[in-house]
């Protein structure tokens, strides 16, 4: 039993009362006023200096917003979140855009250095020679620093905020935005739309491999706000781009919405890599206040022989709810999840994916490792499906939880749907804890009960962890807390 | 999202039905009380449809647009050989036979042995014997299992026979128990039945239910059939079901309710072919510990045929096993269905739960969807499912061709060896035996 009891404490110390980043950055803000109504959104769009256009596709979501009711279907209990008691934009004071780092609030540098989101290029990975990591970094809502403009522009590659993107690439916005992710797709989804406040605009161009891991740091900061990240990546033919996204939140008592969309687009022979490390603040120990995370991530392959990979790091948010969909729509199309969720404390995650069959000979895989302890409920919801049309569908599935402790639970979830007999579809599933015979085994080789189990928790998520850019390795070990000797690379 | 629902034609015609009939169904003041409430559940609810969840693949509002008419009394003549030749591979199996007609008990056509310790009873009976009281049989579903079932309670309200069988503790039933199920006649009807089955401590018994039709019965017809077991600690139940029949307008609707006491052991067996529409429920609960589960079914359908198969098996105490094994085979536009939830509540430790559903697709119109859920709340288990389709596969089926097989010869072998690995399950030769014929008689029918 020692050792899963230092496995608790290791899981322990990723969040609930040690949350290593509850700090908050005092920083003027402007804000909207509270609640939502069609002013609200007039305020955000004329904030933001928006074409006609988009101040209608916003109004239009909103009206269909105000026609649906939450959605109760997924495994996460929270108070009703009252819509009218937030704020719906606040951006940081000095927003007339800083032209270099230099110009950066010095506190909010600060913020990032503490997060050890390296903004300088020099910081950009420690240790790492010639690897370059661009950062469009998110403080609450408003994009303040892009680097690596220069660069990305010279291999065509548009890297921007989407309010620069709206104002700047208004045809490329207009052909692609909410293409994925429909305006009326789902509740959370159709207040994005109407409320979006910013989020990242990337698009590669015909033929380009993006010539670095492109990336955003998000983070919350000011008191009762939600926030609406809306994230829109265009891979052209042949293009290639991978993406990381981490977001880490201050401590705070007030439970905080989050509702992003993100959408990908991947054209012919197009691949996009997106990578999340989520560690929004939990809630305390008592499972008070934490983050309220409700995110639609869709990617389309759109064109034949596209890519799409999803890789997820899920270890924040008091709720989760969250499900990265892959829709094969080319042929020869192919879709991708590999998801690590670890829930401790009260913590309920609901997450998964859908892979989408629609094209011919497409594939897709699914890795789905939970570990669950503390208090938490753990759910994993997904579903997998050929259309008539999709002949020779592949699909394998697997997902594992692991429990930790006596009081959490570990839910599977799966759907399985296939329309033509050439699909083949292949799903497991195991729920278990720490086997004894496998602690007796490694601990009869010589090592130590906590090696032991740190050895057999890194082979759990192993799978996943290998899909991480290498970038993410590092925070992830820091996040999953428990060292991952020998696997790594 | 509430909207206020048209009752469909089904729903307003069994709605008039049970208050034209109501009085004539079998049993005094009490059990018409449970039959009102029941009906009452259902007037309100309606038939279920893809709006709520568990029932997403089957809308059975939209499926079960008539309901035809409530059968009660029936007295289609039915002789031995009708029998015989209905009951097909089934007549092979050396057993007591419980024969029902449209949903009547048929004594001459019955043959139970009188033995001490079992007792077998026609339902109608002893609803008529329990008087003004209630007499229990039909107001419980099953303990552990959902006592608001829509599908359960329109049974409630209108059963008209079924089969008691109680088994006192340490006894054991000689030969197996064949509860046959007759469709008959050129009336088209709906039909009712119950099973409430008993068996007590360290008593064993052995189950067979046929739900069959006489050839030249009806083309449709609609049978609403619910058997509810109780298996004592240290009991052993050999409980197994056929749903067969020749593929017109066949509706099953199908619920098990088993209840597993302390070191019981049941093994439950489902086949359904030649049904166009059917839904079997399985809800097994574990009252005691260290009992075991083994539950498998083969789904065999064609043409247009909608075999849905939902179980819930709760793990409430600790320690016990559960194994579920469920293979389809889907020919033409044929689609198949397997929703399988494990539930492991908090103080099931020990638990050990493994299902697995298998397709096998043979048309490109075929479908299957499957929806194997775990809901896992104690740490120290092991429990998995896994879940495939495909369709034959390719290189067994070369090598049976190089081996000179002819292709429908090895279609139907390969097939045979796909489903044979959940007919094995089935311990009894002969059962297993006359099982195995009447899915190799289905597979040889494919013109």
């Amino acid at each position: 039993m020692a050792a899963v009891e230092s496995t608790i404490e290791q899981v322990k110390e990723i969040d609930v009362d040690k949350y290593k980043y509850g700090f908050e950055t005092a920083i003027e803000s402007v804000k909207a006023p509270k609640g939502l109504d069609e002013d609200t959104i007039r305020y955000i769009s004329a904030r933001k200096n928006e074409p006609a256009w988009m101040l209608e596709w916003r109004l239009d979501a909103f009206e269909r917003w105000k026609t649906m009711s939450e959605p109760t279907w997924a495994r996460v209990d929270y108070p009703k979140i009252d819509f009218q008691d937030l704020y719906y934009y606040s951006a940081p004071k000095n927003t007339d855009g800083p032209k270099s780092l230099d110009e950066v609030d010095p506190e909010l540098l600060e913020t990032y250095n503490k997060l050890g989101i390296p903004l300088k290029e020099q910081e950009v990975l420690a240790g790492v020679a010639g690897a370059k990591v661009a950062v469009d970094a998110v403080f609450d809502s408003v994009s303040v620093v892009t680097t690596f403009k220069d660069e990305l522009k010279k291999a065509g590659v548009i890297f921007c905020s989407i309010s620069e993107a709206i104002r700047e690439h208004p045809e490329l916005v207009q052909k692609y935005l909410g293409t994925v992710v429909p305006k009326s797709d789902n509740y959370y989804a159709s207040l994005n739309s109407a409320v979006f406040s910013d989020g990242s605009f990337v698009y590669v161009p015909e033929g380009v491999r993006c010539p670095m891991e492109l990336s955003t740091y998000f983070r919350i900061n000011e008191r009762e706000t939600g926030q609406f990240e809306r994230t829109l990546i265009i891979a052209d033919k042949g293009a290639y781009v991978s993406y990381l996204e981490g977001c880490t939140a201050p401590m705070r008592d007030e439970n905080q919405l989050h509702a992003a969309v993100v959408e990908l687009i991947a054209l012919d022979d197009a691949e996009i890599k997106y990578s999340t490390v989520q560690n929004w603040y939990p809630g305390d120990k008592d499972g008070k206040g934490g983050i309220y995370n409700f995110v639609t991530k869709r990617g389309d392959c759109r064109g034949a022989n596209s890519k799409i990979s999803w890789t997820q790091v899920e270890t924040g948010s008091a709720i989760t709810w969250k499900y990265p969909s892959c829709i094969l729509r080319g042929d020869n199309s192919r879709g991708e999840f590999y998801s690590i969720a670890v829930s401790n404390g009260h913590q309920q995650i609901d997450s998964g994916t859908k892979m989408i069959h629609l094209g011919k000979n497409t594939s897709s895989r699914i890795v789905s490792k939970g570990i669950a302890a503390g208090f938490s409920e753990n759910t994993y919801r997904g579903l997998v499906s050929a259309h008539r049309k999709a002949a020779n569908a592949r699909n394998f599935t697997q997902c594992d939880s692991l429990l930790i402790g006596n009081n959490c639970g570990a839910h599977t979830v799966p759907y399985i749907e296939a329309k033509t007999s050439t699909a083949h579809f292949e799903h497991e599933a195991t729920t278990s804890k720490i086997s004894d015979d496998k602690l007796f085994y490694c601990m009869q080789r010589g090592l130590s009960e906590e090696e032991a189990v740190t050895l057999i928790v890194n082979g759990f998520v192993r799978d996943v962890l290998q899909q991480l850019p290498m970038e993410f390795m590092a925070e992830t070990q820091k996040l999953i807390g428990i060292s991952l000797e020998g696997s790594v690379g | 999202m509430s909207v206020a629902v048209m009752k469909t034609k089904a729903e307003t015609s069994l709605d008039e039905d049970f208050q034209k009939l109501r009085d004539r169904l079998p049993g005094g003041s009490g059990v018409l009380a449970v039959r009102n409430a029941a009906h009452q559940l259902f007037a309100e609810r309606g038939l279920p449809h893809r709006r709520i969840e568990e029932w997403k693949y089957t809308d059975l509002r939209n499926a079960m647009k008539e309901a035809l008419p409530v059968s009660i009394g029936d007295e289609t003549p039915v002789t031995i050989a009708d029998l015989i030749v209905a009951l097909g591979p089934f007549a092979h199996v050396d057993a007591q036979r419980v024969v029902f007609v449209n949903g009547n008990f048929r004594k001459e056509l019955s043959s139970v042995d009188a033995q001490s310790g079992v007792s077998v009873e026609s339902l109608a009976d002893k609803l008529e014997a329990s008087g003004d009281a209630d007499s229990g049989l039909l107001g419980e579903f099953g303990e552990g299992a959902p006592d608001d079932d829509v599908i359960v309670a329109l049974n409630t309200a209108y059963s008209t026979d079924g089969t008691v069988v109680q088994v006192e503790p340490g006894a054991k039933i000689e030969k197996p128990l064949l509860l046959v199920y007759m469709r008959a006649g050129r009336e088209a009807a709906f039909t009712a039945v119950r099973n409430v089955i008993e068996v007590g401590a360290g008593a064993e018994a052995q189950i067979i239910e046929a739900f069959v039709s006489l050839p030249g019965a009806a083309d449709a017809g609609q049978a609403n059939a619910v058997t509810r077991i109780s298996v004592a600690d240290g009991a052993k139940v050999a409980h197994a079901k056929c749903a067969a029949d020749h593929g017109g307008q066949v509706t099953h609707l199908g619920n098990w309710a088993v209840h597993l006491g302390k070191e019981a052991q049941y093994d439950g067996f489902q086949l359904t072919q030649g049904v166009s529409l059917a839904r079997h429920q399985i809800f097994v609960t574990f009252g005691g510990e260290n009992a075991r589960l083994d539950l498998s079914g083969i789904f065999l359908g064609r043409n247009n045929d909608h075999i849905d198969t939902t179980l819930v098996v709760d793990h409430a105490v600790p320690s016990c096993e559960s194994r579920e094994l469920f293979k389809g085979v889907l020919d033409d536009r044929a689609r198949g269905i397997f929703q399988g939830k494990i539930i492991v509540k908090q103080i099931a430790q020990k638990t050990d739960g493994k299902q697995m559903s298998q397709a096998l697709l043979l048309s490109p119109d075929a479908e299957f969807d499957s929806k194997p859920e775990l809901e896992i709340f104690a740490d120290d288990v092991a429990c998995g499912h896994g879940a495939t389709c495909m369709e034959l596969d390719h290189d067994l089926m070369f090598y049976c061709r190089s081996r000179g097989i002819p292709e429908d010869v090895a279609r139907v072998l390969l097939i045979e060896s796909f489903i044979g690995e959940a007919i094995e399950k089935i311990e009894d030769e002969a059962v297993r035996e006359a099982f195995t014929a009447s899915a190799v008689s289905w597979l040889a029918a494919k013109k």
